[in-house]
């Protein structure tokens, strides 16, 4: 007799139904609405071709983070190192090219190792130690920052970057397509298929449905769960990298607001479609809403702090219908 | 203590139904879960209820307790038509719901438990807690509370537990306690309390609906029986024409076959798992066995002896404070499940849908959760082959019998004995060395028993080597090759051939209990 029985004795079936339909496409509805009625409010700047590229552009690096940060949720456990790693591997980064030399796509794989290391040392704590895992990162990411402020002394690294990092953000290299675009499809393709259509997936999405039930199957949870943090970890370092490369700077700090967009676009995913499982294209609607939204604000000139307010409500809203559909799943 | 009142059974037949269900009907979402059932309860009986799973039991009770709403039909109360649109109004006409799984605040205690969420005396606006007690204690003690009103219930058993809702029911007042599987995890003489409780309870005017696979318990205690099946009730049974062959004729709708085949050569053949001297305290103590190939190994004994732990022990899941294992002659020190399923040993969990299952996943993907090497295109590629895993998924619900339209469906949504179908497939296709099932049959209909049974036997036949616990004293003499009897954390008899009964099993268990004059 779990509350989930009580709250769907009140309903009626063709209630339960419409609100299963509601709690499944509201962000969709809401995604289209939302574009559909910024096209109407300012039809010359905002449904343009060139616009959406910018939205997309601009959405990018928040897909990538919130896609790593999906598999860490995926197997029940919280992420919320992904900014102040991002932070760090962006500071990282430019640092390695500009005072060590590094060529730079050495620099990347390094840092991108680096970010698989920082998963791992946060799967190790939570699997190993057994330490919550919202504890667990949020300790890993504080001395994440110290680490920042180490090594770059809080000053931007900006003087001799290469145009061959900045033309990674700034490229096109397929159809004009911008690089950061293309960057973000094959990372969330790779990771849509990896949970999707591998039997490594199967075993993650074990591991999020019933670690107990996933354990006596057989399947290594402890290994699995370091694998969604490591996940986790070289989406952050990406989207450090990325990040550094569009500002043309290393900037300790730079990524820290990537934590609250990220978790608002996993939540309001997993309201997407599935009844509050997160899954990877779930993500990527909740990331575009977000845009959108801090798009269309932008174009109607909304001061700084609505976006704060815009951001702390969707991610409570994002939450609110991630619930909502699993007490419908499982009435 | 209440004590056992002749009349009772007279005097409840005689008057005005207590509770009194008309042509119930209930459909949930195109499954019609109830086609039209019928059932009158008077006061002080103990009416028993039994029926395969999905006959339509839990629905009935569910919508007594006012979780769910019928789509037809009548309830009367007392003679007159009542709506249930919520558990509040059930509580109101003095129906009181015990369930399998007992819902309790822990770090709470007793006394607040039982009082949780009704009205309490209370000083300068504070609840009143002596005056409480003074009110509650002798409810307390008529049903046989023994802990302290004031003891954390974290540290109750179950039989304890039991006793605690019942209370709490009484307290509430009320006329009908609805009591659904009670015995399925306590032990021997925690029944015998129960049936004692049962008893006084009927005595004292508080009419039971008993609800149980078990038909033994349902012979003993019962003073009438409503079978169901399929959503009707089929059958009713006054106390005098009880019998166990025509409930269970009643409850399958036929004759049910004896699994007869036993390997009585199975002992002689290769020993695959050998277990010495094995200890994971503070539940298993000192543990040595032999298990064969081609062989089912009964392991026996009251609820609390160490049989899940060894299980576990074996499977890896708990560690190893002492002894050594050999898996096919060589040494095998699982460090966890998934080493001992590398190894070639498989574990059907006492719990299944806590413990086996990912109940909001599909079918197809908890069957095939311990075989996804055998669905993927190549090792190095771990690409689900669709084609794969649709055909090998159809073949074990097709080999296993399991009744549903189809693979993708979520496994929480089958009844009871369709789910262990699908824990028991996975190993199926798995094919370990050694699989060990954990009352493989708790909460299962007898038609599924059956079938689970006989594919037990086939596993063996085929050379596997099997360990089957159970808490049923029945099912260990139908199945078992050899038994081994359990108590208090070591084996304490060995049972082999004619020797193998319903008796010898629970005399075993309870003469080791004396002698080690624990408890």
């Amino acid at each position: 007799m779990s509350d989930a029985t009580f709250e769907s004795r009140r309903l009626s079936p063709r209630t339960r139904l419409a609100l299963g339909v509601f709690a499944r496409y509201a962000t969709i509805i809401g995604l289209v609405g939302m574009i559909a009625a910024f096209s109407v409010l300012s039809p010359r700047a905002f449904p343009t071709l060139n616009n959406f590229t910018n939205v997309l552009n601009q959405a990018s690096l928040a897909v990538i983070i919130s896609g790593g940060l999906t598999l860490a949720v995926i197997v029940g456990e919280l992420d919320l190192s992904v900014g102040f790693a991002a932070s760090l591997h962006g500071v990282l980064v430019t640092g390695l090219i500009v005072s060590n030399q590094i060529p730079v796509p050495v620099a990347i794989l390094i840092v991108l190792l680096l970010g698989a290391l920082v998963g791992y040392v946060n799967g190790l704590i939570v699997t190993r130690l057994k330490v919550n895992s919202v504890i667990a990162t949020l300790g890993v990411g504080t001395i994440l920052t110290g680490l920042a402020f180490a090594y770059a002394s809080g000053v931007p690294i900006v003087a001799g970057v290469p145009e061959s990092f900045l033309q990674i953000s700034l490229g096109r290299w397929l159809f004009g397509i911008p690089n950061n675009i293309l960057i973000m499809a094959v990372v969330l393709g790779s990771l849509w298929v990896l949970v999707e259509r591998t039997s490594i997936g199967q075993e993650i999405q074990a591991v999020g449905g019933n670690p107990a039930a996933a354990r006596l199957a057989g399947i290594d949870v402890a290994r699995i769960k370091t694998l969604g943090f490591v996940i986790s970890g070289v989406c952050a370092a990406l989207t450090g990298v990325l990040l550094s490369s569009r500002l043309g700077s290393g900037t300790t700090n730079a990524a820290d607001s990537y934590l609250m967009t990220a978790f608002a676009a996993v939540f309001l995913g997993s309201a997407t479609l599935r009844d509050g499982e997160f899954h990877i294209v779930g993500t990527l609607i909740g990331a575009l809403i977000i845009a959108f939204g801090f798009n269309g604000l932008n174009i109607f000139g909304a001061p700084t702090f609505s976006q704060y307010i815009f951001q702390g409500a969707i991610l409570i809203v994002a939450v609110g219908l991630s619930s909502l559909g699993r007490i419908i799943a499982e009435s | 203590m209440l004590t056992h009142d002749d009349t009772r059974s007279e005097a409840g037949t005689a008057g005005l139904p207590l509770v009194s269900a008309r042509e119930l009907s209930k459909t949930f979402g195109g499954v019609q879960a109830l086609k039209g059932v019928s059932i009158d309860i008077v006061p002080g009986e103990v009416h028993g209820l039994v029926g395969a799973n999905g006959a339509g039991k839990s629905t009935l009770i569910r919508i007594l307790a006012g979780l769910i709403v019928p789509d037809g039909g009548e309830i009367r109360v007392d003679g007159r038509p009542v709506s249930l649109p919520d558990p509040s109004a059930a509580t109101a006409l003095g129906m009181s719901f015990i369930h399998q799984e007992l819902a309790f605040v822990p770090g709470m205690t007793v006394l607040e438990n039982i009082t949780l969420g009704i009205p309490k005396p209370s000083r300068f606006g504070m609840v009143d807690w002596k005056a409480t007690e003074r009110e509650i204690a002798p409810i307390a003690a008529r049903v046989g509370i023994t802990a302290p009103l004031s003891a954390n219930v974290s540290g109750l058993s179950t039989a304890e537990n039991w006793l605690v809702n019942i209370c709490r029911a009484l307290v509430r007042k009320a006329r009908l306690i609805v009591m659904d599987e009670p015995t399925a995890s306590l032990s021997a003489d925690e029944v015998e309390k129960l049936f004692t409780i049962v008893e006084g309870l009927s005595a004292s005017g508080v009419a039971v609906l008993y609800v149980s696979h078990r038909l033994d318990e349902i012979l003993r205690l019962c003073d009438r029986v409503t079978v169901f099946r399929d959503g009707r009730s089929v059958a009713g049974f006054e106390r005098t024409d009880l019998a166990h062959g025509r409930l269970v004729e009643a409850i399958v709708g036929g004759k049910v076959d004896r699994l007869e085949s036993r390997h009585e050569q199975a002992t002689i053949a290769d020993v695959v798992l050998s277990v010495r001297g094995v200890a994971s305290l503070p539940m298993v103590r000192d543990v040595s066995l032999d298990l064969h190939r081609g062989e089912v190994l009964g392991i026996g004994g009251l609820v609390g002896a160490g049989r899940s732990e060894l299980a576990r022990l074996i499977f890896g899941a708990d560690r190893l404070d002492a002894g050594s294992m050999m898996l096919d002659g060589r040494p095998y020190a699982p460090r966890s499940p998934s080493a001992a399923v590398k190894a070639g040993v498989g574990l059907v969990p006492e719990e299944r849908r806590t413990e086996a299952l990912i109940l909001t996943k599909s079918i197809a993907f908890n069957a095939l959760l311990a075989n996804l090497e055998k669905i993927v295109r190549s090792p190095l590629l771990p690409l689900i082959d669709g084609q794969k895993r649709k055909t090998l998924a159809e073949a074990i619900m097709r080999d296993l019998a399991v009744k549903t339209d189809s693979i993708d469906k979520a496994v929480g949504k089958l009844s009871g004995g369709n789910q262990q179908k699908v824990v028991i497939g996975r190993w199926l296709l798995k094919r370990p060395r050694v699989l060990i099932l954990d009352e493989p049959t708790r909460g299962v209909d007898i038609g599924a028993r059956a079938e689970i049974h006989r594919l037990i036997r086939k596993l063996a036949d085929d050379g596997m080597a099997v360990i089957v616990i159970s808490s049923d004293p029945d099912e260990l003499p139908d199945l078992s090759d050899r038994v081994l009897v359990m108590a208090e954390g070591c084996v304490v008899r060995e049972l082999r051939g004619e020797a193998i009964s319903r008796t010898a099993i629970i005399e075993a268990s309870y003469r080791a209990k004396e002698q080690s004059g624990k408890r």
